[in-house]
């Protein structure tokens, strides 16, 4: 098992006490890059399949979660939620690893948020994703 | 949340993750077989819909096994996975999918279903998968 007792470098834990971020975390959010927001996880063994990468689903679930956090802070904290997610696997992401989501908003409507993600494991592109999010608490229209 | 569907047994899995997040259920005879999972509270967002997180886990793991069925066993890949969210899956549904297989190919499989929850469509993903067959 690798030590994931101390979150990685520059990493805050995400605030949220429920559901799946608890249970596939700790997530930390790290702070942004220019228009690049960051959210990562330290790779642990649950977190891996047999062939010893990280498990696919673990990888969209935290581009799932930059992509809905970055959206969400681009509206002022108003609710968003994923319509469309599409993730291309490029490369193996090891145990023991920081795998780290960069999150950039390619165009924002008054409904919907386009967003665009690179997984990073290390220097190492694994999955590249594009989404499209809906904003659930439309403003109304002026 | 350990009891099985009707119909159901548990599904044999392999990677820590899976195991981690399920467990998942199957039913039905290999090439045919539909896959399960109940929504618990580990699985949800904070308006206790499911995670999407969760949903694509589960697409990858039921859409890999129906491709492991249809190729021998072969070793594979996902490639590509593209999720459409149509709708929130609740708390304590039964989440289901049949695994369609569009194409395959020496070298990929073409994948996609329709994932329903209590018998709602609540997701439609397609998936490439690349294979490594013996030369």
């Amino acid at each position: 098992m690798s030590d994931t007792s101390a979150p990685p470098p520059g990493g805050t834990p995400i605030p949220t006490t429920i559901g799946f971020n608890v249970f596939v975390g700790p997530i930390y959010q790290f702070d942004d890059e220019g228009d690049t927001s960051r959210f990562g996880f330290v790779a642990e063994t649950r977190h891996m399949n047999s062939a010893g990468a990280v498990h696919g689903g673990m990888l969209m679930t935290i581009a799932d979660v930059a992509m809905t956090r970055t959206a969400r802070a681009s509206v002022g904290g108003r609710r968003c939620t994923t319509v469309s997610l599409n993730c291309d696997f490029i490369a193996a992401a090891k145990e023991g690893e920081t795998v780290m989501a960069r999150v950039r908003i390619t165009r924002r409507t008054r409904s919907l948020v386009f967003l665009t993600t690179d997984v990073m494991a290390g220097d190492r592109l694994a999955l590249s994703a594009t989404g499209i999010w809906k904003i659930l608490d439309v403003e109304p229209a002026q | 949340m350990r009891a099985l569907p009707e119909g159901y047994v548990e599904a044999r899995l392999i990677d820590p993750f899976e195991l981690y997040v399920g467990p998942v259920f199957a039913r039905g005879d290999a090439g045919a077989r539909t896959y399960a999972f109940r929504v618990d509270e580990r699985h949800v967002n904070a308006r206790s819909g499911v995670h999407g997180g969760m949903l694509l886990t589960f697409a990858d793991c039921a859409l890999g096994q129906a491709v492991w069925d249809a190729t021998d066993n072969a070793p594979s890949v996902t490639l590509n996975m593209q999720g459409h969210f149509l709708k929130p899956a609740r708390l304590g549904a039964l989440v289901e999918v049949a695994p369609e297989l569009t194409h395959k190919t020496r070298g990929f499989v073409f994948a996609r279903g329709i994932f329903t929850a209590d018998g709602e469509p609540v997701m439609s993903a397609t998936s490439l998968w690349k294979l490594f067959l013996p030369r």
